[in-house]
This record gives structure tokens, C-alpha cells and sequence, in this order.
């Protein structure tokens, strides 16, 4: 159980925001005694993204006992309920929260991730006048906020878009050949996407923006969501050796599975992945066959000082072995939201537009340093902005971090954004 | 339990089938428009049309399977053909969307007949893995779809809607007329589609043609011997349970204002077999007592977190040990019993 003391103590991450909060706390009731806000997370928490449906879950466990140890919000303290979106899509996950919102008449519902909805959450927030905070990482989100912004002015995305993806690995990738860290052996990119919005998006910003960055793609594979089976896709990669195979699908098993079997006969190319990497189960799947993968992500905890107490806390908290990259997302979405209700004068409660829409404003004001970065909403998509692709100040926009397994017994290391990174890139052990 | 002439043994008085499924479909009816009345609940009301789409599934399958003889897998494919050519009709060519509906639904119509034509030689777990294959065919034609077809906004968008699929290609324009009551609006629109689907399956199945069906079912050399020319019932009953099957999906995309390639998974085609198993292959009523039973288990068991697939997996296991013929024919069996 964490008292006020400790925590002041031991979380320098969500230091300001404890600081904040308890300030605006100070003149109110004893959270103990008041009506809980219920909060409200419709998670996968069985199906294939039960492992990170169950970290979204430790996220918002551990913020809400930060939070409610200073007092709650504006002495009312909060209450988590989750329903349960197990194989997602869009029938499942829209009445999920319609559930969470006519149950337990959540003000906020923070989510992590549910793909193959469309991105139909927004609606039913918009309907119910609740504020709906996710981390879906989906262009489709900007797109459909700017079609109508007075309807959904309530439905936040806690991350950059999967877009921007696309331009930042060819920029990272000429990064490492300018400096000297990498002379690949031509400019082809190898690119191979599931069958999911998220992976598709990526593969094509890729293949999009490759001309420009002076890549070629060599070859574009679609494969089956969720897939292990990669013999036909190497085959073809080994057919026409690429310098960079981008790998967009996510699953971390799956990605693992690819790694173990291109080790026997690799080919002279960086590997990169997206997100599974960041995973335990990538390397405890993988073993010393992930050893050299760089993978990157819009949205971490990063390995710095200023998250250090919430990595801790975390890893006490929830055991060694947690994913305290996945927890940070809901946990930073729900201290901002936190802050900003209490800045707007309270949570509200579903069908009052007015609140909802002063703690919209509120959220759009706020600049919130948390574990993962800054996050700080475009107003054009009302998503986080990402840095450097979106904004060159560090200091505005979400780091977008390109990370490597080097040592299998450490985490892995960040090696870029320069501003944040901890090492630097090494030729992964398959690379002449 | 609409086929032959039974006593209701309180009453006394005997009712023909017909009599007895007016009497049934009266009171469902009735509690059915009813509910939005009653229920304040919008989450409520969303799952009552979830439901109903299911319902209808799963009675347009029975039609296939438990009444043709017909074991088609290839029920939510023609779901999703109906739900994707309304999306893209509404998407593409701006068209009103209840005329989308009714253009998916005959889309799905040729579609199914098509399948029909492909499966005619072939019979029993062969249609079914046949069937099963056009669907998943359907499924990968649509999720490697990657070429971009037209800019929307910064990103490309491919003819198939591809892995993202379609959203925001119209509605009922419930929300414009009801304002925060629009989920009751969108219930009556499905009902009254539903009401529609279990009415032309009623009459199908007590005319000629339901009797043409369950011979071929039950004896096919029999009843081509008798002049019941299986070319064209085959593909009649494909057509028709494709119609409603398919006017659902466009329903159902219309609904959630959403449609994309995970309809096609396999989970969604176990559940629609699962209601029917569970209600009643066979039996005109099963796959409403289905969807009934499954929906009011699964919102039971939504407070026990794991357990819940579980415990769903346990009720359709001791429908398939304990009753063959599922609730309906179950409660069917014990009434006749009791009548002699």
C-alpha cells in the first residue's frame, strides 16, 4: 500500500503532477470519505493481447493509487472498473463502454489499445459526452476528429499516430548511414506488414515516403494476422537481399518467431520491428536470436532519471518481469486526464457536455511531462504530438524511440532520439 | 413444433403448429417493442440489436443447414458481403443507405447463388470446407488490399477499405431525428428487418419449397425421384437465406457505422453455429432461443472475468452432449411426451 510519504519519496516521475494535484487537493475533503469517481477501461484482457490488456490494467492500478493517496481529485477518490474486450472489433468495444458508462457512469474511459473498431469509440463517447482516452496509435483518429472536431472534442489519443512511424525510421535509418554507423550494402527495404490497420499504415508511410528518403522497396508481403509461419516470406527476402528488413507486424511471439527462424541463414540486413520487441515475451520467446533487432515506439516509458520512481514502483508492484513500457501509457493518460479534471473544477459524469468539455479544454492546455515524454495534443487531430517528425523542440512532442537489443540480460537500449538516447547503435551479430 | 397438431395440456384445446407460432411470435413481439420502453439502459439497447443481427444470422443459417441439409461455413462471408457492398455503395457512389442496405442484400444474394453453383456437386463436410474457403479467400483478397486507391487526408485508402476496412459512410439519421433517444431508433429499423427475415423464412418453410428443403435433407434420392429438382432448391436456399443474411450485414455496418475484414473471423462464425446448436438446429424458434440464452449467459458471466469463455464454452459442450436437438427440441420432445 502506498502512503503519501513514499510515494513523494520514491516517484519523481509523476512528481509535479502529485505536487500539483495535492495542492489543488489541500482545501478539499478526505478522499477516503467522498463519493469514488469511477474510472472506467475497456482492455483486452483475454484473446491474443491479454498480455498487454493486463499491463493497460496495472497502468491505471498504479495511478490510481498515486492519486488517490494525495487526496483523489478534488477529494473525491477513484474507482477502476474494466470490461473485458477480448477479441476486440467494433461491436465488442463500442459496448464495452457503453456498458462501463451506463453501469458504472464513467466520466473518463481510459484504454489501452483495441484494434479492428474503426475507430467507433469516439462515437460512443461523443454520444454519452464522456472523455475517452486511448492509445489505438491510428491516423484514422485524426482523420475522423477533423471531420466533425465539435462532436468529438472529447476523445483524446495519448500517442502520435502510427503514421508518423513511416518518415521516422527512413530518417533514423539515413541518421545511422550519415554518421558512419552502418554503410548498408545497397537502399533496399524489404517491407512486411499483417493484416491489421496498425501494420498496414506503417508498411505504406514506409513505402510512401521511401523515394524521398533515397530507399527503394524491394519487396512488400502481406501476411496473415497472427502469423508464425515465416518460411515463405524469407524465402523471398533471401531471394533479393535487402540492407533493411522492416518488419510492421506487432505481436511479440510472432516477431520472436521470425527472428528464430532467419538466424540459420540470415541475410546481411538490419532488422527492424514494431512495438512486439518492447515486450518480455520478444526475448524470452527469441532468446539470442533477437540479440542486434532494432524496434522503435511513438510511445515508452523512457530509461531516464525523471522515470525511474514509476519504473521502480512498477516493477515492485507488479513483479520483475513486468511491462512497465505498455503500463506507462495508461498511466501517464489517466494522471493527465486527473490533472486536468481537477484544473477544470471537477470529473463531471456522463450527458454533462459542459464539464466534459471544460476538462476537453483543460487537456488541450495542458502540457504533461510523464514517463513517456511530453504529451501535448495537435489541435489538427487532437492526438500527441511526435518528436522530431512532427515538431523539432524536445520539449513539445513525444519522443518517437528507436531502441535495440545489445545485452540480453539488460533492457534494451535507446539509441535515438540523440536527446534522450543511453548508447549507441551496434552491427547486430548476423551483419558483416 | 410447427409441423404437426399439439395440445397444450393446460388448456386443454388443441392448436395447430402454425397456431402455436403465431401465439409465440405475439408474445416476442410484443415484449420486443416493448423493451424500448421499458429499458433505459443505452448499453441494453445495443445489445438487443446485437442480438437481433445475430438471431438473424443464425435463423438464415438454420434455414440452410438445419432445414436443406446445406452445412455451410460460409455464413459470415455473405454477412460480410452484404455489410461491405452497403459500405462501399454508400462510401463510393454517395447512395442513400437504407437503398445501400437493400443493394447489399441482393449483392449477397448473387454472391451466395454463385456459391451455390460452385458447391452443387458436392455434399455434407465438403460444402462446408468449400464454403469455408471462399470465405477465407474473401478475407485475404480484402486484408492484402494494399494498394492505395485515393488520399484521405494524408493517408491512402484502398478500393477494399483493406486491413481498416469502412466507417463513416452513413446511418439511419437516427441521431438527427431522436437526438440522445437514437439507439431506439436503430432498434425499431432492426426489429422490423428481423420481423421481416423470421416472416419470409415462416412462409418459406410451411410452403412447397420449405417442404422441398427437408426432403432433400432427409432423403435426397427420394425426394429428386419424387421430381424435386435439386439444382434449383440448392441454389434457391442459398439465395434466399443470403438475402436477410446479407441485408444484416449491411444492418449491422450501418449500425456501428463501421465494417472491416475481422467480421470474417472465425470466433464470429462459431457463435452464430453455437446459437443454432444451443437453441436448436432444425427447429424454426431454436435460433431465437439461441441468441437468448448465449446473450443472457454471457452478460451473466461478465463478473467473473476469465471464467467467462469458459463458462460459455461449458453450456454449448452440454448443449451438444445432453440436447442434440438443442433447447427447443428438447422442450418439443418433452411436450409431446407429456401430450401421449
Amino acid at each position: 500500500m502506498i502512503n503519501r510519504r513514499s510515494l513523494l519519496r520514491n516517484s519523481l516521475a509523476s512528481g509535479a503532477g502529485l505536487s500539483l494535484l495535492a495542492g489543488m487537493n489541500a482545501s478539499t475533503a478526505n478522499a477516503a470519505d467522498a463519493e469514488p469517481i469511477p474510472i472506467g477501461a475497456a482492455l483486452p484482457m483475454s484473446g491474443t493481447a491479454a498480455a498487454d490488456g493486463i499491463e493497460f490494467k496495472n497502468g491505471l492500478d498504479l495511478a490510481i493509487e498515486e492519486i488517490n493517496a494525495v487526496g483523489g481529485i478534488l477529494g473525491r477518490p477513484l474507482e477502476l472498473h474494466i470490461e473485458d474486450t477480448a477479441e476486440m472489433g467494433a461491436d465488442v468495444v463500442s459496448q464495452a463502454m457503453q456498458r462501463l458508462i451506463d453501469r458504472y457512469g464513467t466520466p473518463v474511459i481510459v484504454n489501452g489499445y483495441n484494434y479492428g473498431t474503426n475507430m467507433v469509440e469516439m462515437d460512443v463517447a461523443a454520444d454519452s459526452d464522456v472523455i475517452f482516452i486511448h492509445y489505438n496509435t491510428l491516423i484514422s483518429h485524426n482523420n475522423k476528429f477533423k471531420e466533425d472536431p465539435d462532436r468529438y472534442y472529447g476523445s483524446f489519443q495519448g500517442d502520435p499516430p502510427e503514421y508518423y512511424y513511416g518518415p521516422g525510421l527512413l530518417s533514423y535509418l539515413n541518421g545511422l548511414i550519415d554518421s558512419g554507423q552502418w554503410e548498408p550494402a545497397n537502399r533496399k527495404i524489404a517491407l512486411v506488414a499483417s493484416s491489421v490497420e496498425y501494420s498496414i499504415v506503417i508498411a505504406n508511410a514506409v513505402r510512401e515516403f521511401a523515394d524521398q528518403y533515397g530507399w527503394e522497396i524491394s519487396l512488400y508481403e502481406t501476411v496473415q494476422f497472427p502469423t508464425n509461419q515465416w518460411g515463405p516470406t524469407l524465402a523471398k527476402i533471401r531471394q533479393d537481399e535487402p540492407a533493411v528488413i522492416a518488419v510492421t507486424h506487432f505481436l511479440p511471439q510472432d516477431l520472436a518467431a521470425f527472428m528464430t527462424q532467419f538466424i540459420p541463414q540470415p541475410t546481411n540486413s538490419l532488422v527492424y520491428m514494431q512495438y512486439g520487441p518492447s515486450l518480455p515475451a520478444f526475448k524470452e520467446i527469441g532468446g539470442e536470436s533477437v540479440k542486434g533487432v532494432v524496434y522503435s515506439t511513438v510511445v515508452g516509458c523512457l530509461p531516464d532519471d525523471f522515470s525511474e520512481g514509476f519504473r521502480t514502483a512498477y516493477r515492485e508492484k507488479f513483479g520483475p518481469t513486468a511491462a512497465y513500457l505498455t503500463g506507462s501509457q495508461t498511466y501517464d493518460g489517466l494522471w493527465k486526464w486527473a490533472l486536468s479534471a481537477a484544473i477544470a473544477g471537477g470529473a463531471g459524469e456522463p450527458y454533462d457536455g459542459d464539464q466534459a468539455r471544460a476538462v476537453s479544454a483543460s487537456m488541450n492546455r495542458l502540457i504533461y511531462r510523464g514517463v513517456n515524454g511530453i504529451c501535448r495534443f495537435d489541435p489538427e487531430g487532437q492526438s500527441a504530438y511526435t518528436f522530431p517528425a512532427q515538431t523539432p523542440d524536445a520539449s513539445l512532442g513525444m519522443p518517437h524511440q528507436f531502441l535495440q537489443h545489445q545485452d540480453l540480460t539488460q533492457d534494451p537500449v535507446l539509441v535515438a532520439p540523440p536527446a534522450y538516447a543511453k548508447g549507441s547503435f551496434i552491427l547486430p551479430p548476423w551483419m558483416s | 413444433m410447427s409441423d404437426t397438431t399439439q395440445t397444450l395440456p393446460k388448456a386443454g384445446k388443441t392448436l395447430s403448429g402454425g397456431r402455436i407460432d403465431l401465439l409465440i411470435a405475439a408474445l416476442l413481439l410484443a415484449m420486443a417493442i416493448a423493451a424500448p420502453f421499458v429499458i433505459e439502459s443505452r448499453y441494453m439497447m445495443g445489445q438487443l440489436i446485437l442480438g437481433l443481427f445475430w438471431a438473424s444470422v443464425a435463423v438464415q443459417w438454420n434455414l440452410l443447414f438445419g432445414y436443406a441439409g446445406v452445412f455451410s461455413l460460409g455464413q459470415m462471408a455473405v454477412f460480410a458481403v452484404g455489410g461491405y457492398a452497403t459500405a462501399m455503395l454508400a462510401y463510393y457512389l454517395d447512395l442513400n443507405i437504407f437503398l445501400a442496405i437493400a443493394a447489399g442484400a441482393v449483392i449477397a444474394t448473387v454472391f451466395s447463388a454463385l456459391v451455390g453453383l460452385a458447391c452443387l456437386r458436392l455434399q455434407g463436410v465438403y460444402v462446408a470446407l468449400l464454403t469455408y474457403a471462399i470465405a477465407q479467400v474473401i478475407y485475404l483478397l480484402i486484408v492484402t488490399d494494399t494498394n492505395c486507391f485515393e488520399m484521405v487526408g494524408t493517408t491512402c485508402r484502398q478500393f477494399t477499405g483493406g486491413a481498416t476496412g469502412f466507417a463513416r459512410f452513413g446511418d439511419f439519421g437516427m441521431r438527427a431525428i431522436l437526438k440522445g433517444d437514437w439507439i431506439k431508433g436503430n432498434y425499431a429499423i432492426v426489429l422490423g428487418c428481423f420481423v421481416l427475415s423470421m416472416l419470409v423464412s415462416w412462409i418459406i418453410l410451411h410452403g412447397p419449397m420449405g417442404l422441398a428443403f427437408k426432403a432433400l435433407r432427409d432423403n435426397q434420392a427420394y425426394a429428386v425421384a419424387r421430381g424435386i429438382n435439386r439444382f434449383h432448391t440448392q441454389l434457391l436456399v442459398f439465395g434466399l437465406s443470403a438475402f436477410f443474411t446479407g441485408m444484416t450485414g449491411g444492418l449491422y455496418a450501418t449500425h456501428f457505422q463501421a465494417i472491416g475484414p475481422g467480421i470474417f473471423s472465425i470466433s464470429s462464425l462459431l457463435f452464430i453455429l453455437a446459437i443454432a446448436v444451443v437453441g436448436g438446429v432444425g427447429t424454426f424458434w431454436g435460433p431465437v432461443v439461441g441468441t437468448i440464452v448465449l446473450m443472457v449467459a454471457d452478460e451473466l458471466m461478465r463478473e467473473v472475468g476469465s471464467f467467462r469463455s469458459i463458462g460459455l464454452g461449458l453450456i454449448i459442450a452440454f448443449a451438444v452432449v445432453a440436447l442434440p436437438r438443442g433447447l427447443v427440441g428438447r422442450f418439443s420432445d418433452i411436450f409431446h411426451k407429456h401430450k401421449s
